[in-house]
């Protein structure tokens, strides 16, 4: 690989770098610039002996705001993300302890977005009217749907009515179907439109006449071919559909009463426990800026005609 | 950011993340789809101004007598768990939906288009600057973004659309942006310049009107985002408190009762799907009857 | 004072009544056998699992496996042996007496003697301890231990709910050890060490708690069904906070046991094969009352406050909401309590045309544009501040009909926010609370009102503007040496509370118990209404 890829590489994780600590930079700016003492906004509401005292002795309040803001900017890199005073216990294990389920859902509602789209663009890019009019008209009603009425709906019909799959919880494979395709099929219409719409554009391209006229099969022909070029595109929205994924994820776990990260950060919200809401938004902003640089390094190195630039 | 992420989420107008569908479908029914949108989005106005008119009943009060019911004679929609007309409380919603979606939109769209504008000026670093704090806004997903801002200022309406509305600026700021950008280069304000307008003259006369012409478009397809982000975060209870009417808060509510229910739950969902639907495929439609004007 | 201490021939005789009804369970054919674990979905994960600091209900469901308390409530008003084989009180009521069981441990091994319960006793009255439940030892001067097994408590007056107190699962014992510690120990877990048939294994927040069986378990109180070791070997806790999830995993059969089960899901579980359905007693515990803050205004103003009361038809609401499944209150005092005003049932309620009579002659003549009362110009608001983890049983919305009613009414606007356990707190210490829904602990009669209404309750942060008729009334009744005296004296205090609008009682709560119909031995615990422990809880087998 040349030289020039290289820096363009290092650029782009620089870029990262930057940003990453441009999140960090805002969540610590956001919670100095509120009126209020920052005392009582990192209490909550509580008030307990030793509270003020170890609130004041874990965020150096008692320094200068730029020695606070190096010190907390050196606690995030260093994965240090404080203890939450309502749960008295240190937010990186409360934060670990739940993060599996989420993961779990997320990577699976992915992946099964994934393949709806990939299956479903493939066998309707450039086919006649009525079959993409069709599929038009079904990406459109689910990318327009609520994620949570779309649980609800799915658990009307699954578990209360058929009664095929549990109606909450963690507890087997079971418990992760109606949750992950709540949570893909959403994204699932929006990544089948994009994707056809690409591949209809690279159908259209000169070397598909050509592949054609060598007497490749259309299958073939769309999943060796097409598909791969189509891909790119899909890539440039990898980063902002991991985020979609992990934020619809905290809605989804409400709806099918799963535990996971989301399930924490809503009760944190809604009980004032600022540590922990700042740690999981930062952690999702960081996974995000990682998965879109991944991504756009991917794409680098796939995509030839991008090499030189 | 690379020219290729670029160069697909900066297209002016073309927005990768709404239904390219909706510009299909209303392509080949410009009248069915568009008419009907348009028709949704007008009754949702009315319920919006004069709710009155659509139903009798109040949205708030409860007949215990007709606790659960299901849809059927007096009761469109049937009745909740404490006897309240699921219709007149869909209806009534609407409000608050509508008002909460366009009201994010407007702070999304107004700060966007000011650091749009600013990011594309003749500044490198300027536009180096505000890029990257479009870009730090965008790292944040916009449901995690939300609940941070809701622990900072509280729960309620007006801060859900503010949530959201901070969360929709890069969005707008980049298409403004590259807007601005493309215009400045322009042939017709080059020669606006030649003809020895002043550049304030020449900026708003010219490139202003001109960068800022994806801007309605934009906002109106986006105005289905926001009222899928904040009813999803009435849902999860960090918007308007029970007994509002608002979609989200009515959907969270139905939930314990839908073994025996389901029209609690399903009619303010299909009301949130309609809605999104209506404002994307009017968006598309505005979005093809004005491609001609870019420059 | 004989009235509180069961005769020594009722002592002597309960025994083998205990061993008769186990004998007669028995012979029904069923023997419980040993072993095996259960999963329980409960409502409410606690926010603190130390008894001595916690005042959330649904959390001694949890805490009763692995605390026990000195003496237990039996049926009838009897005190029964638990951890005190003896207990005897004075005739002038200053002097309580408790022999020990010898031979007795906390889980971590310390030994369970009188210096052991000296030792709780004391740090929970240790005011820098900052224990909840030291309110309840406030009448107590010293306690000595005058033998490994014979404890003295000497008070300062007399305290008529004092032995109710102490069989309450807030003055269950601890190991001196745990306390020691100096954690406060809401956080359960192995740290929290009590004596009872379980031992707290582990603890996840939001997901799940694990007991498993304390094998030297040999002191069960006097009402259990069987003396020695729990039958299970592991019970399984896990916190499903909303109901249709909750019955949904019992009906799935991911647990075995659920608490809380609204109306609309009884139908799942009662009289259907592979299922039963336990509903529990709903007279000892208080009713769910609204508490009303009269030193605020515009509540300050009794015409207000009985506006409140009246204007809206409770029965029809309450029978709406809960399907018929709970009683209407008329006080706050539970219906089967011994001290229950019964005058006040049908005495006060549902009069709207009265209500807004009072509404007018107080001044609320305005209305504003979305129809509620006002006067010079400011809305007739009063909020209710319902603190967010005591929020359970379908309560909230209850309270969101009572707002309509009441709009549609009298045009009042009864505002509902839900509130952090913090600010509550908060409001708390300053006394700015408004209105505060609650059901109370069972306790003795005079205790629940005590620290519902009373000059320590709710209002102790503005006791000086509190009714001192009311106060006076309680004081006594604590302080009351006879039965009957004392009787008078809650009632009057109930009479008082209702009459001047400080309390609207709702309804009378009871808990419901879902579970497999293999699941054998579940009951309700007479002191707390509440799901017994799993000490008598056993698996039937395939």
């Amino acid at each position: 690989m040349s030289a020039a890829l290289w820096r363009s590489v290092a650029g782009r994780l620089g870029g990262s770098v930057v940003v990453a600590w441009g999140s960090t930079t805002a969540a610590f700016v956001a919670l100095h610039a509120l009126p209020g003492n920052i005392a009582d906004i990192l209490a909550g509401d509580l008030d307990y002996p030793g509270l003020r005292e170890a609130i004041a002795a874990e965020w150096g309040l008692d320094r200068s705001l730029a020695a606070q803001y190096v010190d907390f900017v050196r606690r995030i890199a260093l994965g240090d993300f404080g203890t939450s005073y309502e749960l008295r216990r240190p937010v990186a294990d409360v934060v670990a302890s739940q993060l599996w389920p989420t993961l779990q859902l997320a990577a699976a509602a992915g992946v099964l977005a994934l393949l709806i789209a990939v299956g479903v663009a493939v066998l309707t890019a450039g086919r006649g009217r009525l079959p993409r009019a069709v599929a038009s008209l079904v990406e459109l009603v689910f990318a327009s749907t609520p994620v949570f009425w779309l649980g609800i709906l799915l658990l009307m019909g699954f578990s209360f009515t058929l009664q095929w799959l549990p109606v909450s919880g963690a507890a087997g494979w079971q418990a992760l179907v109606l949750p992950a395709v709540t949570l893909a099929l959403p994204t699932a219409g929006l990544l089948t439109q994009v994707l056809r719409e690409a591949m209809e554009k690279t159908l259209e391209q000169p070397f598909v006449v050509t592949v054609r006229a060598r007497g490749l099969g259309e299958w073939r022909l769309r999943t060796r071919h097409v598909l791969r070029h189509a891909a790119l595109p899909l890539m440039t929205l990898g980063g902002w559909i991991i985020g979609g994924l992990l934020g619809g994820a905290v809605i989804t776990e409400k709806v099918f009463g799963r535990p996971g990260l989301g399930t924490v950060t809503l009760n944190a919200v809604l009980s004032h426990d600022v540590p922990i809401v700042l740690a999981v938004v930062l952690l999702a902003a960081f996974v995000h800026v990682a998965a879109s640089t991944l991504l756009d390094l991917l794409y680098v190195l796939i995509d030839p005609r991008l090499r030189a630039s | 950011m690379t020219s290729s992420r670029q160069a697909v989420l900066d297209a002016p107008g073309r927005d990768p993340l709404a239904p390219a569908s909706a510009r299909r479908v209303s392509s080949r029914l410009p009248s069915l789809a568009v008419m009907l949108s348009a028709l949704f989005v007008l009754l949702l106005i009315v319920a919006t101004a004069a709710p009155q008119w659509l139903t009798p009943h109040d949205p708030l009060e409860g007949d215990f007598l007709a606790v659960l019911q299901p849809p059927g004679s007096g009761h469109l929609f049937g009745t909740d768990r404490l006897g309240r007309d699921v219709f007149a409380r869909t209806v009534h919603g609407a409000r608050y939906s509508l008002c909460i979606g366009l009201g994010s939109t407007a702070i999304s769209v107004f700060f966007g288009v000011l650091l749009g504008v600013a990011a594309g000026q003749k500044s490198r670093l300027l536009d180096e600057g505000i890029s990257r704090v479009l870009d730090v806004i965008s790292s944040f997903p916009g449901v995690l973004l939300a609940m941070l801002v809701v622990i900072f200022l509280g729960q309620g309406m007006a801060n859900i659309a503010i949530a959201v509305g901070i969360a929709g600026i890069p969005k707008f700021g980049r298409v403004v942006r590259a807007q601005t950008q493309a215009v400045r280069g322009a042939d017709y304000v080059t020669h606006a310049c030649i003809y020895g307008r002043s550049r304030l003259q020449v900026f708003v006369r010219h490139v202003l009107p001109n960068a800022l012409v994806a801007v309605p478009v934009t906002a109106t397809i986006y105005v289905g985002s926001t009222i899928l982000a904040t009813s999803g975060l009435s849902f999860l209870g960090l918007g308007p408190q029970p007994p509002t009417p608002e979609w989200g808060v009515m959907l969270a509510e139905s939930r314990d009762v839908l073994r025996v229910a389901w029209w609690p739950g399903v009619f303010p969902g299909a009301a949130i799907t309609l809605t999104v639907i209506a404002f994307t495929v009017l968006g598309h439609h505005l979005q093809r009857r004005f491609e001609g004007r870019q420059p | 004072m004989t009235f509180l201490t069961p005769s020594p021939r009722a002592r002597r005789g309960l025994l083998p009544l205990a061993l008769g009804l186990v004998s007669a369970c028995s012979v029904a054919g069923e023997t419980p056998r040993q072993g095996g674990q259960i999963s329980f979905g409960v409502t409410t994960d606690p926010i603190c699992f130390n008894p001595h600091r916690s005042t959330q209900q649904n959390s001694y469901i949890l805490i009763r496996n692995y605390i026990d308390s000195l003496v237990a409530k039996g049926s009838g008003g009897r005190f029964l042996p638990w951890l005190a084989q003896e207990h005897a009180v004075s005739a002038d009521g200053k002097t309580y007496t408790f022999k020990l069981r010898p031979g007795m441990r906390f889980h971590d091994g310390t030994p369970l003697d009188a210096a052991a319960v000296k030792f709780n006793f004391d740090f929970v009255r240790e005011t820098k301890n900052t224990n909840a439940a030291g309110e309840l030892l406030q009448a107590v001067d010293a306690v000595q231990a005058v033998s490994p097994t014979e404890v003295r408590l000497t008070l300062r007056r007399p305290d008529s709910g004092l032995l109710e107190s102490i069989a309450s699962v807030r003055l269950g014992l601890i190991s001196p050890k745990s306390l020691q510690a100096g954690d406060g120990l809401c956080a359960g877990g192995s740290a929290l060490a009590g004596s009872g048939p379980f031992v707290f294994q582990s603890y996840s927040r939001g997901q799940s708690a694990t007991f498993v069986k304390n094998r030297d378990y040999q002191w069960a109180p006097g009402y259990a069904a069987h003396a020695g070791p729990a039958y299970l070997d592991k019970v399984t806790v896990r916190f499903l906070p909303e109901y249709a999830v909750r019955a949904g995993a019992l009906s799935s059969g991911q647990v075995d046991v659920i608490e809380g089960v609204q109306p609309t899901d009884v139908g799942l579980f009662k009289d259907k094969p592979g299922f039963q359905f336990l509903v529990g007693p709903a007279g000892a515990q208080t009713s769910f009352t609204l508490n009303i803050n009269y030193t605020v205004p515009p509540a300050d103003d009794v015409r207000v406050r009985r506006a409140l009361r009246d204007g809206a038809n409770i029965d029809a609401l309450v029978k709406s909401v809960y399907q018929g499944t709970y009683r209407r209150a008329w006080s706050n005092i539970g219906p089967d309590n011994f001290f229950y005003a019964k005058a006040l049932e049908n005495a006060w309620g549902n009069d709207v045309a009265g209500a807004n009579r009072q509404l007018d002659a107080a001044g609320w003549t305005g209305r504003d544009a979305e129809g509620f009362r006002t006067k010079g110009g400011q809305r007739l608001t009063i909020e209710v501040g319902y603190p967010q983890p005591f929020v359970r049983d379908n309560r909230e919305v209850l309270i969101q009909g009572l707002q309509a009613l009441l709009r549609k009414n009298l045009g009042f606007d009864l505002k509902l926010r839900f509130i952090t356990g913090g600010e509550w707190a908060q409001q708390l210490q300053k006394g700015s609370w408004t209105i505060y829904p609650n059901t109370y602990l069972p306790a003795d009669a005079a205790q629940e009102l005590q620290g519902n209404i009373g000059e320590s309750g709710f209002i102790r942060a503005v006791a000086d503007k509190g009714d001192k008729e009311l106060f006076r009334l309680i004081n006594d009744a604590l302080a009351s040496t006879s039965a009957e005296g004392k009787k008078k004296l809650v009632q009057d205090a109930q009479r008082r509370a209702v009459d001047q609008a400080f309390i609207v009682p709702l309804f009378s709560a009871n808990y419901q118990l879902a579970a497999k119909a293999h699941v054998r031995g579940l009951s309700f615990e007479t002191q707390l209404d509440s799901p017994s422990n799993f000490h008598d809880v056993w698996l039937q087998g395939e």
